[in-house]
């Protein structure tokens, strides 16, 4: 139940934070481990969305540190990471812009690693600020002030891009 | 009333950092509302981008060339090997004391000492050598012998 209820968004989530779909899947499944090894233990949050985001966050967040996945990356695409080819772009392309879409993506991973979590929790994943600073272990104001610049940044890519 | 807020009043109105000030104009001001509307649309279009669009394929390293400098770095550093055990060795050399060598006249000097304790009479190789070099030792040598042949008292 709580699988079915939150996998999709937290491997969204974690793909979003690693820039890789295995990887986000390694620590999708990382993540659920811990879930039921807290339960086993008698140790189940009372609110599962706020824990499984702050401990995928923090997961992502060592798996970033670590670094070396980032090399074998780099040198290879994992074949999930190929985009489908389709006979028809899709409509949300067609409306963006090819060049206004890698710009948003570029703009994004320029972003420090702070604001692209708080960006993505609070935009993408609509948490309040609230949340957000729960979930990243900081204050409000911190939270604010992390995401007005990754907002002034990812706008002005976005200017550019027109 | 106030002027109209800058795009950074706006942007600060949306990440909740607005002061009281800012959000009263922006409720007020139809421009600034009508601007505020199209930055939420912008953000929102950022947002279902990274939510709903792949990521674009960023480009793989370049296959690396063929490493046509290994085999010039081996010969050099077999040669830098080389170099360096010939340094060490040479060096080695130049800084090891030699032994002292000897004269010719202190080899003979010992040579005689040796003769003379090897074959002195007297057992005193000093004494022999000062017998050998004063003529009274000769004299009385040669009597020695003489009475050794003869069978007379010296």
């Amino acid at each position: 139940m709580i699988v079915t209820a939150h996998y999709g968004r937290l491997r969204r989530l974690c793909r979003l934070l690693l820039g890789d779909a295995q990887e986000a899947e390694d620590v999708v499944q990382e993540v659920f481990l811990k879930g039921h090894e807290a339960e086993s233990l008698g140790r189940a949050p009372l609110d599962w969305g706020a824990w499984l985001t702050r401990v995928a966050v923090n997961a992502c967040r060592d798996r970033r540190r670590a670094g070396g996945w980032m090399r074998l990356r780099l040198r290879s695409t994992h074949v999930d990471d190929l985009p489908l080819v389709a006979d028809t772009p899709a409509p949300s392309d067609v409306a963006i812009g090819e060049d206004t879409r890698r710009r948003i993506w570029a703009a994004f991973r320029t972003l420090p690693r702070r604001q692209q979590e708080v960006f993505a929790l609070r935009y993408i994943e609509e948490q309040s600020t609230s949340d957000v600073a729960l979930a990243l272990g900081l204050s409000q104001g911190s939270v604010k002030r992390h995401l007005f610049r990754a907002l002034r940044h990812l706008r002005g890519a976005l200017e550019d891009a027109r | 009333m106030s002027p109209c807020l800058s795009d950074d009043a706006l942007t600060r109105v949306h990440a909740d950092l607005g002061s009281i000030a800012e959000r009263a104009h922006l409720a007020a001001c139809a421009a600034c509302t009508a601007r505020s509307r199209r930055m939420r649309g912008d953000l929102d279009l950022i947002a279902a981008v990274l939510r709903d669009t792949p990521e674009p394929v960023t480009r793989s390293a370049p296959v690396r060339a063929p490493r046509r400098w290994l085999p010039a770095a081996v010969g050099l550093s077999a040669a830098a090997a080389v170099l360096l055990v010939w340094v060490e060795v040479a060096v080695w050399r130049a800084v090891t004391p030699v032994p002292p060598s000897m004269q010719p006249q202190e080899v003979a000097a010992i040579l005689s000492d040796v003769s003379a304790s090897l074959f002195s009479l007297s057992g005193d190789p000093g004494s022999a050598s000062a017998a050998e070099e004063s003529p009274q030792s000769l004299e009385a040598m040669a009597r020695e012998v003489d009475s050794t042949l003869t069978g007379a008292e010296p």
